[in-house]
């Protein structure tokens, strides 16, 4: 299952390690590393970052096979290099474009190394000190070369912490995701409430066909799946090659292959056997203007796919095409939810609706994300 | 062997004092009513003078039935189950202790037992073992007096701890409401009555059971010295040696007797004022309750951390999961003061810092349940500011939540999701609440004297000096021990079970 493919010293790596301890002798120099970790060329060290161009998905770390056997201490010397890398950064990133401060980083390191542990091996162990633990030995899911590669990665170019770990945990929901990829926020999150909300006022949604275009990581069509609860159908879609295995492959990973079916295509193009028969519709299309790409986080701008992210010159070309789309896909009493920039964005859609949909929808209203802003827009099909 | 011991078992007598919680006409009906089919087989055995008593009272001395008993009967949903489970044991328990079945007598009525002085076939009861003042000599010694003293002197301390008296009124309180035919109207309310009522009566029927086997043994000493049976005396001597062993730690046992003490915690570390000394010190609170945890087989789950600017924490909450976690963590909660050269004083100066801990109660079972109006909740999340949405990538996922009319504030940030981490601050602030309402409902109830709050925040109970000199001192119980490092690496059992026995015998004492 493990894909190793992508990255040949690795597959190497498991066959020494198979004979048995024998990857100490292919581990990198660490003190070199350790001492100037800048000096390595970053074509060496981000080689294992770029997404894959073989036919199946990364398989995120926290899912791989403990099979790195590494003595405590060395991870332990990994773990402060790794702290006080976080710490020089201090908030430099934060006051060039709104990136993560040390305090941050620091949590974030913490998470890599409990998806990288063994599970039943408690990461508090990092900080014991005393011969007796440095001298252990526990099962890492990856080498502790690639941890430092990742590591500075991370500091270094920016690379999101969920790409890294090749997971995002949203709601209860632990979504692998890579390269190629949106990373779901936790605004989306609230559009599964708002379905939750939905069917439970409304049993009769709870039947039928729902759709999520644009699907990415498939968070929305799966959260939306788990709170119809067995019941209807959702239909995930994405233009993107690399998120339709992603999304197909955490469709798996929860179960849902009999109730989430992903196709690949332009928003409605793959719908046309669903017409006027959608139960739901919700989406999180690109929403973000052409003009703020260059400026965003680095995080964002350097890394997540621009197809995920742009949306044309004030970034309504796909909110306002997926709202006259909806028009026709919808059944009567069908649900409709879509993700906006904002209170800008929302007031041009419910604008549009009134104007160019009259009649078409009713109870179309502007829903705020928890930090207030008028994240969505929501109505029903008449 | 066992035709022998039938006999003897059949000469014990017992003397029916006072059939509390019978009623008039249906002695039987301290159990919901559904709950008297064919899965009793009490009326049976009772005739037929063969068959066995109900499990609660052939309970193995070994106390590992009592857990379970207890733990069962907090999950049962129905009057049904409640009293299949709790009462009479499933069949497999029943053909475990058969080699023990006996009969006693007028004892089959479940409610009767408390009030049914237990005594030897010659009168002996545990309180005239008492007034007798044998002397308790060493436990190598093989004299059945000296054990049978010891053993009831538990029996005694026991009762006391479990508030005997108070326990069996509460229980025929709680018996006469299970019988309202009405009661299962309001099942919330049902469960928990049903609930207290299940495990009030296997603590009860735990203690009787024990102070039956300790009469019986002492019926079988005399039995066989008039038989000239040295086997059986000495197997009867060894059995009443393994319950004097087994009586120590039942009083234990019996100091964790609270409603609520066999639940999962939160301990909340939270520094005084004073610097990055004093959250250095929260820190190494907060240090030595995981350590304890960790000594007890618990799991630890850290639910908040705000870490101190240089050095330690402003204020942590950890999860503790495990049987009478509670129960024990609860003795913790008040002001801890350390007195030490800082670390972060270059000047090398003694300071003294404060660390409050709270110990909160998961109750779980709902059996206090406060129900939170969402309009009363103020939720902030943390994140980079700016558009949010696609625009930010980050992981930040704190939640903050203020109950408004409380003011209780709770945060957590460990979780990886927003939405986890909202689920578990309500989660806590679920506790926190349900645990208000049970301090109000206590007061009002005037049932304990020294509740939680008492002794909560601002009350400094103990003191950790590292200089001049080096002591820990419990400032409630005066316990106190010369090593601070031990006790800061978890060891705080001695510190625990003083206070533990110090306010419940005091509690005991005063009833
Ligand atoms: C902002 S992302 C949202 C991903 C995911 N639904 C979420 O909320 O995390 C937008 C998604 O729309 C997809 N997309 C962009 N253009 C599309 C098109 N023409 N047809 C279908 N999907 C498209 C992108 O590949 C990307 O996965």
């Amino acid at each position: 299952m493990e894909e190793l493919n992508s990255h040949g010293t690795r597959q190497m790596k498991v066959r020494l390690t198979g004979f048995g301890g024998l990857s100490t002798f292919i581990r990198p120099p660490l003190h070199r590393l350790k001492s100037t970790p800048c000096a390595l060329s970053s074509s060496v060290l981000f080689s294992s970052s770029s997404p894959p161009a073989s036919q199946s998905h990364q398989v995120p770390l926290f899912l791989r096979v403990p099979k790195y056997a590494t003595p405590v201490s060395d991870l332990q010397k990994w773990y402060s290099w790794a702290s006080d890398l976080a710490a020089s950064v201090g908030s430099t990133f934060l006051v060039s474009d709104n990136g993560p401060d040390s305090s941050l980083l620091c949590r974030e390191l913490r998470w890599l190394l409990e998806d990288a542990l063994q599970e039943d091996i408690d990461p508090s162990l990092i900080h014991q000190v005393g011969v007796n633990s440095a001298q252990r030995e526990v099962n890492l899911k990856t080498g502790i070369e690639d941890l430092y590669k990742l590591w500075i990665q991370r500091i270094e170019e920016r690379r999101p912490f969920q790409y890294i770990v090749g997971c995002e945990h949203w709601r209860d929901l632990v979504l692998c995701v890579q390269e190629g990829v949106l990373i779901p926020r936790p605004e989306t999150e609230i559009i599964i409430d708002l379905v939750a909300d939905v069917i439970s006022s409304n049993r009769g949604l709870k039947e039928g066909f729902w759709a999520d275009l644009g699907t990415g990581s498939g968070a929305i069509a799966i959260g939306t799946a788990r709170a119809l609860g067995g019941c209807g159908n959702v239909i995930a879609t994405d233009l993107s090659p690399v998120a339709v295995k992603v999304a197909s492959f955490n469709v798996q990973r929860y179960g849902l292959q009999g109730v989430v079916e992903v196709r690949e295509g332009s928003w409605f193009e793959p719908l046309k056997d669903v017409q006027g028969k959608l139960a739901g519709l919700v989406s999180n299309p690109p929403y973000i203007p052409s003009e703020n790409i260059p400026g965003l986080q680095a995080e964002v701008g350097r890394h997540e796919p621009k197809l995920a992210l742009d949306g044309g010159v004030d970034g309504m070309d796909h909110l306002l095409h997926l709202c006259q789309g909806a028009a026709s896909m919808l059944r009567t009493g069908g649900f409709f939810a879509l993700e906006t920039n904002g209170e800008k964005q929302s007031k041009l859609i419910l604008d549009y609706m009134e104007k160019e949909h009259r009649g078409t929808f009713y109870n179309a209203k502007a829903v705020p994300d928890f930090a207030g802003v008028l994240r969505f827009v929501t109505a029903f099909r008449v | 062997m066992l035709l022998r011991r039938s006999r003897s078992v059949s000469s014990l007598q017992t003397n029916v004092v006072r059939p509390l919680f019978s009623s008039s006409s249906e002695p039987q009906t301290t159990l919901p009513s559904s709950s008297l089919g064919s899965a009793c087989p009490v009326e049976d055995s009772s005739t037929t003078g063969s068959s066995s008593c109900s499990p609660g009272i052939l309970n193995s001395p070994h106390g590992s039935c009592r857990k379970s008993a207890l733990q069962k009967s907090l999950f049962l949903a129905s009057a049904h189950d409640f009293a299949k489970n709790s009462c009479w044991g499933s069949p497999s328990t029943l053909s475990s202790v058969a080699w023990r079945t006996h009969d006693f007598g007028g004892l089959r009525l479940l409610g009767t037992q408390a009030a049914v002085e237990a005594s030897t076939s010659d009168g002996l009861t545990v309180d005239r073992i008492l007034s007798n003042q044998w002397p308790i000599l060493d436990e190598n010694e093989s004299d059945w007096k000296s054990h049978a003293t010891a053993i009831s002197q538990s029996i005694n301390l026991i009762k006391r701890r479990l508030q005997w008296k108070k326990l069996l009124v509460r229980l025929q309180l709680l018996s006469a409401q299970l019988e309202k035919p009405d009661i299962w109207d309001d099942p919330a309310h049902a469960g928990r009555i049903s609930r207290e009522q299940g495990s009030l009566m296997s603590k009860m029927k735990q203690v009787v059971a024990f102070e039956r086997e300790l009469l019986e043994h002492i019926d079988m000493i005399k039995l066989a010295r008039e038989e000239n049976d040295s086997d059986l005396e000495l197997d009867s001597l060894n059995a009443l040696l393994r319950m004097r062993r087994i009586s120590k730690e039942k009083e234990l046992e019996a100091l964790l007797a609270g409603e609520q003490d066999s639940c999962s915690c939160y301990i909340e570390v939270q520094a005084g004022a004073g610097g990055t000394e004093s959250m250095d010190w929260a820190a190494m609170v907060m240090q030595m309750y995981r350590l304890w945890a960790q000594g007890r087989g618990y799991g630890i789950t850290v639910v908040d951390e705000m870490l101190g600017d240089v050095a330690g924490i402003k204020r942590a909450t950890i999860k503790v999961d495990g049987e009478y976690a509670f129960g024990y963590a609860k003795s913790e909660v008040g002001v801890h003061r350390l007195v030490r050269i800082s670390p972060f004083d270059s000047n090398k100066r003694r300071h003294t810092s404060f660390a409050a801990v709270a110990v909160i109660p998961i109750t779980g079972d709902g059996s206090t349940h406060v129900q939170i109006n969402e309009s009363d909740l103020r939720i902030d999340r943390f994140r980079a500011g700016g558009a949010g949405g696609q625009h930010v990538n980050t992981t930040e996922s704190a939640v903050r939540i203020v109950h408004i009319p409380t003011g209780i504030t709770v945060t957590c940030q460990n979780e990886r999701s927003q939405h986890q981490n909202k689920a578990s601050a309500m989660a806590v602030l679920q506790s926190r609440l349900d645990q208000l309402e049970k301090a109000r409902q206590t007061q009002m109830n005037m049932e304990h004297t020294q509740s939680l709050t008492d002794n909560s925040w601002g009350n400094q109970i103990r003191s950790y000096v590292m200089h001049p000199y080096r002591m820990v001192k419990d400032l409630r119980t005066n316990f106190e021990v010369s090593n601070p490092d031990s006790v800061l690496n978890g060891d705080i059992d001695g510190f625990i079970m003083s206070y533990l026995s110090a306010s419940v015998d005091k509690d005991g004492d005063s009833q």
